[in-house]
């Protein structure tokens, strides 16, 4: 304890000597890895960048527990380059560049001070490994927001793809198309459910065609949904029809025992909009010329 | 005549629009039942639109109430439409429907 109380001593005392030059040597770090080729901050963000840091890094070092990592004054330093990695990330930044400049201003700070003080770290094991410690974490720290990041694009885009590959689309008034493509799973088919219903009730729509054209496989689960998902419409009030069944399908759906009794199928999307205005009592006519 | 927990109005020629309330006992429903049916008939009433508007969830227990007013109202001649149902309703019902309804299903009472 005694030791590692001196050691912050030694270290603190070592900070508000040379803080000055200390100062010079991080904002070089700073601009070598965000001012070079890749643009991502101006000279001005890279002095603030290293004055913030060394302000941190002096409240630490002046802090009555130094050692301790889940002090606030740690605690600050963590958020200060969990923000900085998340910054970097926005701009089209890599977290290696991050954690490269971490790691470089971890060794730049010992150099500086060893230079500065006369006193070779190398052989203090203790100045070291509080370093070393401390820097480990912080790193740490960039790697969960870099991780939590790449999380919430990969959620955001999987959303996106989820909306786009589901477009309801009131192709006449009171009738709702949705085209589902690509390979329907239990989630999926909830989303679009729901997604459905709430249209239905929205657009006060009478008949929704289902075109299952882009769809090419099917489980046991997910007919079930489909199923589901046609006598929620019905439920509702709205005739529901599916279309563009592939054999594969159709197969895969009687050996499955799944009753089709109440559901009205088409051959085609064309057909089941014609069956949908039929029902509704709509004539689409062809104008002479 | 009153019936404890329905609102039930004439909404034209032979057509009845029923409006749930908030006191309404389904665990009463033989009675209601009664009441319901005999209310429509001696109207002459042939039809009997039930709206669900206010029941954003559907229970097992509450659709076996809809649908065994349905069938009674079926012995009778009168023809039950559920209307109003909201999405979340019917994405619960359609999670533990086995066969058809009784009743039918409208969006509205039509034109």
């Amino acid at each position: 304890m005694v030791q590692k109380k001196d050691t912050s001593e030694k270290l603190n005392a070592l900070f508000g000597l040379k803080v000055g030059n200390i100062s010079t040597q991080l904002e070089e770090i700073g601009r070598e890895f965000f001012c070079s080729s890749n643009k991502l901050m101006d000279e001005e963000e890279v002095t603030d960048l290293s004055s913030e840091f060394l302000h941190l890094m002096t409240g630490l070092l002046s802090s009555a527990e130094p050692q301790r990592r889940t002090s606030p004054q740690f605690h600050a330093l963590e958020v200060f380059f969990s923000g900085l990695a998340q910054r970097m990330l926005m701009r089209g930044g890599h977290v290696e560049d991050v954690v490269r400049y971490a790691q470089n201003l971890q060794y730049s700070l010992i150099a500086a001070l060893e230079a500065d003080s006369g006193i070779t770290f190398t052989q203090s094991r203790s100045v070291l490994m509080f370093f070393a410690q401390h820097f480990d974490e912080l790193i740490m720290a960039i790697f969960r927001t870099y991780l939590l990041e790449r999380e919430n694009t990969l959620q955001a885009q999987e959303e996106e793809l989820r909306e786009t590959s589901t477009p309801i689309a009131e192709i006449w008034d009171g009738v709702l198309t949705l085209p589902i493509i690509g390979t329907l799973d239990s989630s999926r088919t909830m989303l679009v459910m729901e997604a459905l219903l709430n249209r239905i009730a929205r657009d006060r729509a009478r008949a929704v065609v289902m075109d299952l054209t882009g769809v090419k496989n099917i489980d046991s689960q997910v007919s079930h949904h489909l199923i589901q998902m046609v006598r929620a419409v019905q439920l509702m009030g709205a005739d529901a029809i599916i279309t563009g069944i592939h054999p594969e399908i159709a197969r895969a759906l009687v050996s499955l025992n799944i009753d089709l009794s109440g559901v009205t199928t088409r051959a085609s999307l064309s057909d089941g909009l014609k069956e949908a205005f039929s029902r509704m009592g709509i004539h689409v006519t062809q104008t002479a010329g | 005549m009153t019936i404890a927990g329905v609102h039930l109005t004439r909404i034209g020629k032979g057509n009845f629009l029923l409006e749930p309330l908030r006191g309404l006992n389904i665990l009463d429903q033989d009675q209601l039942m009664s009441q319901i049916a005999a209310h429509v008939q001696q109207a002459r009433g042939g039809h009997l639109y039930y709206d669900l508007n206010d029941l954003p969830v559907i229970d097992p227990l509450y659709f076996s109430w809809l649908d065994k007013l349905a069938r009674t109202c079926l012995t009778l001649n009168i023809k039950m439409t559920c209307i109003n149902m909201q999405p979340t309703a019917a994405f619960t019902v359609s999670q533990f429907l086995v066969k058809n309804p009784s009743f039918e299903t409208a969006l509205g009472v039509p034109d």
